[in-house]
């Protein structure tokens, strides 16, 4: 028996495609499961420790309408945005500003590193005491919180670039200034955007768990004001909007970190 | 005139070469430490100590504190909370890829649910598990088990996805069953990943305790800041930011100990490991 | 005592898996026959990328086959599906591969205990076996060292002894020596030839050095150039215990050298 006449010839058939929809059914089914065992949770644990996902999605749509959702969404929103935009601001900059002093990079980079370490919301009370019961503390807090990865994502980037820089600029020796302007940028871009997608959601998550702390308004306010009002509905409410929402701008970012970044061979499975 | 005077400069020349770079940027650093010190000192005094301690008052009552044991009953508090709340969490967060290694579409489908709690945001479930289990350590360790899991779920998936499969096939050829594969060629080779999902889920460990116990706890690290915060007695403040901070880097410490002699075996470069931040 | 054959290949062939939507990927392996006697040292030469690796593939079972029949003590070995495959055909038949897969976190001395430690066999006696083996091939005094703290040529040998620790009656190696510089290649094929004297174990050792094949085997093969088969098989007639070093020195060496050379185009 040779080879030739082999009735063992094989194309390997294609499972893929059964495959595919058995995880795509396995995914809906895991996820009705997960509401039934939510409804479930409701009757056995009884509405002041689990509220009913009817009542919950009743509610969503009721304060949806009347606008006290919409007011505590935007009161976050903005509060982040504009956080975001401080911490960012300050992660960019720095880094370029510290470009030209290696000598001071050096000798504050361990202690830029210790800082890491402490956990920045645990300053969320020295800063209600420095800078009152407002936006201010807020502010800090989410600014703090996304300055750190973007600083050192932009650091990095920097870094990686200087020394191809050096190179390219004696190969080229065109205008090392728009050269540099156009290899820091490309050599930045996947840094500062893996480091987005870690500073933008944490902005907002960062902004809630600041309103659980200090202030009157915002979806933190609303979970934690619902808590102590034994308004489990209310908290209900506050975590499922709080998670769509972070969960929407993950979604965003990734979908545009694959437009954007489609080209580029580097995977980065770690993430954040 | 290349004589012995020349080789001897040259030879005092070459130490210096060696040692003085290093010697310059240890000094720069303290300099640095003793400038930022300075600086503390000068703006507590200009602005008085409602607003910052000194750093000879907060020195000061930090030993009192521990002296008399109140700070380290807090902080054990928090550090239990910590700790039980991150093996609960990696635990199962590790054994679950594990388990799940010989069936794909089962990881396949969990996929999309992980990766939302991964993303979402956990620490808001905080007045969620204060509301179900109190204000004792029990919704501290549920926050902080919830963080952990996702995390270190993440990390082993990558060990266990890294297999290489020569491996495996020269085990099988040498007579491993499935067992002995997974015990001898898997796990070990799954272990570097997962602790680097343990050294990144281990900052977090700690500030989940405390936050949780800044919004609501009579006991631990988080309530000493936000007790000091309201008695505006900012040195208590600093006293429980630095027994916190003090408390991450021996969590650092502890764990880049254990990694370094877990994974002795590991080639001194390996670059996918090193965490960004 | 022309016993049967310990290893009959018989109209091997393999192809990879046809994508879908191409042409039929082509054929690796056709049609090869040849058979292997029981203690015999059996050299493979062919030129790279002929699927000399994927032959040994086959042989150890790690691999399916798209044709043909294997037969090991004259039972045919089931290749054609890879569930029912048994990879080293419970511990007979032994591979020493390409890359030397050695744990990484293992020292060199449980690497070459791993096989021992799978099959139950670990006791005082096979560790001193172990040990032996180790002193054999110079790796005395590095049984503690992590593979990543150990050369390449060292960690080669670990991966040699490490097959050999169980002694499975077939080995299969697959161009163990060539990454090494010439120096250590001599050495380790003496060493070869001296451990395989004493066990006289059936050995096929793949490579694409025309000398390193005559040097070592009482046979040879050449495959072709994809679709492999058998270009020829010559007998080396350069008898036994043979001297490395001075091997190319034997009047017969150089014509098979020549008839060989010819056949590997």
């Amino acid at each position: 028996m040779t080879s030739r006449d082999s009735a063992l010839d094989l194309a390997e058939p294609t499972p893929v495609n059964w495959r595919r929809y058995a995880v795509i059914a396995g995914r809906i089914g895991l996820a009705i499961l997960l509401i039934l065992g939510w409804k479930f949770g409701a009757q056995v644990a009884g509405e002041v420790y689990v509220a009913d996902p009817f009542l919950v999605f009743g509610r969503i749509v009721v304060d949806t309408l009347n606008g006290t959702l919409i007011h505590h969404t935007y009161v976050t929103l903005r509060l982040a945005t504009i956080g975001f935009a401080i911490g960012c601001f300050f992660g960019v900059v720095f880094p370029f500003l510290l470009r030209r002093m290696p000598r001071l990079t050096a000798a504050i980079e361990p202690y830029i590193m210790a800082s890491v370490g402490v956990p920045k919301y645990a300053l969320v009370p020295l800063f209600i005491l420095w800078f009152g019961i407002d936006d201010a503390p807020k502010l800090w807090l989410v600014g703090l919180l996304v300055f750190y990865p973007i600083f050192i994502a932009v650091f990095a980037g920097i870094r990686n670039v200087d020394r191809r820089l050096i190179n390219m600029a004696r190969v080229a020796g065109a205008s090392e200034a728009a050269i540099s302007r156009e290899v820091i940028w490309n050599s930045l871009i996947p840094f500062f955007f893996a480091a987005l997608k870690i500073a933008l959601p944490r902005a907002v998550s960062a902004t809630i768990i600041g309103e659980f702390l200090v202030g009157d308004a915002g979806l933190g306010f609303m979970i934690e004001n619902s808590r102590q009002n034994f308004d489990t509905t209310g908290v209900f409410v506050g975590i499922v909007i709080a998670t769509a929402l972070v969960l929407v701008i993950n979604a965003v970012l990734t979908l545009i970190d694959r437009r954007v970044n489609a080209w580029r061979p580097t995977e980065r499975d770690m993430q954040l | 005139m290349a004589t012995f005077e020349g080789r001897e400069d040259r030879g005092a020349g070459f130490l210096g070469a060696r040692l003085g770079p290093a010697l310059k940027s240890y000094g720069d650093q303290l300099i640095v430490l003793l400038v930022l010190f300075a600086i503390w000192q000068a703006l507590s005094m200009w602005l008085g100590t409602y607003w910052i301690g000194s750093p000879w008052g907060v020195a000061k009552r930090f030993t009192q504190d521990v002296l008399d044991g109140e700070l380290l009953r807090h902080a054990s508090l928090t550090l239990t909370e910590a700790i039980v709340g991150f093996v609960i969490g990696a635990l199962p967060a590790a054994a679950l890829p594990f388990l799940l290694r010989r069936q794909p579409i089962i990881t396949a489908i969990l996929d999309p649910f992980m990766v939302g709690g991964y993303g979402a945001p956990k620490l808001a479930l905080a007045p969620l598990f204060i509301l179900w289990f109190g204000i004792g350590i029990e919704s501290k360790v549920a926050l902080v088990a919830i963080t952990v899991f996702f995390i270190v779920y993440f990390s082993a998936l990558a060990g266990i996805r890294a297999l290489d499969a020569k491996l495996v096939q020269m085990a099988q050829v040498v007579g491993a069953n499935e067992r002995d594969v997974a015990r001898h060629i898997v796990f070990p080779g799954a272990v570097p990943y997962i602790f680097t999902g343990f050294r990144i889920a281990m900052p977090y460990s700690i500030g989940g305790a405390v936050i949780a116990e800044l919004i609501s706890s009579n006991r631990g690290l988080g309530y000493l800041i936000q007790l000091s915060a309201m008695n505006f007695d900012t040195i208590g403040v600093f006293v429980a930011l630095v027994a916190t901070a003090l408390i991450v880097f021996i969590g650092n410490l502890t764990v880049n100990v254990v990694e370094r002699w877990l994974l002795r075996w590991r080639p001194p470069s390996d670059v996918m490991l090193q965490a960004a931040t | 005592m022309a016993a049967q054959p310990l290893l009959e290949i018989l109209g091997l062939g393999k192809r990879f898996a046809t994508r879908a939507g191409r042409d039929p990927s082509p054929w690796v392996i056709q049609d090869l026959s040849f058979s292997v006697r029981d203690g015999e040292f059996l050299t493979i030469i062919g030129p790279s990328g002929s699927g000399k690796t994927t032959l040994l593939n086959m042989i150890a079972q790690i691999d399916t086959a798209s044709g043909g029949e294997i037969r090991f003590q004259s039972q045919a070995a089931p290749i054609s599906d890879p569930k029912s495959l048994n990879p080293g055909l419970s511990c007979k038949i032994g591979y020493v591969t390409q890359e030397d897969n050695l744990l990484p976190w293992r020292t060199t001395l449980q690497n070459v205990l791993f096989p021992l430690v799978v099959q139950g066999r670990l006791n005082d006696e096979t560790r001193a076996h172990a040990q032996m083996l180790i002193r054999a091939v110079g790796l005395a005094g590095f049984e503690d060292h992590y593979p990543h703290e150990l050369s390449g040529g060292m960690r080669k040998r670990a991966s040699l002894i490490r097959t050999l620790v169980y002694d499975p009656p077939v080995i299969l190696m697959d161009e163990p020596f060539g990454a090494l510089d010439a120096q250590t290649r001599m050495q380790l094929q003496e060493d070869l030839l001296r451990l395989w004297n004493i066990g006289r174990k059936t050995i096929i050792f793949v490579t694409h050095d025309i000398a390193e094949a005559i040097a070592l085997g009482d046979r040879t093969l050449v495959l072709t150039r994809a679709p492999a088969r058998i270009a020829g098989e010559h007998t080396i007639s350069i008898p036994r215990p043979r001297e490395i070093r001075g091997i190319m020195t034997h009047p017969a060496f150089a014509e098979l050298y020549q008839r060989i050379r010819a056949e590997v185009q």
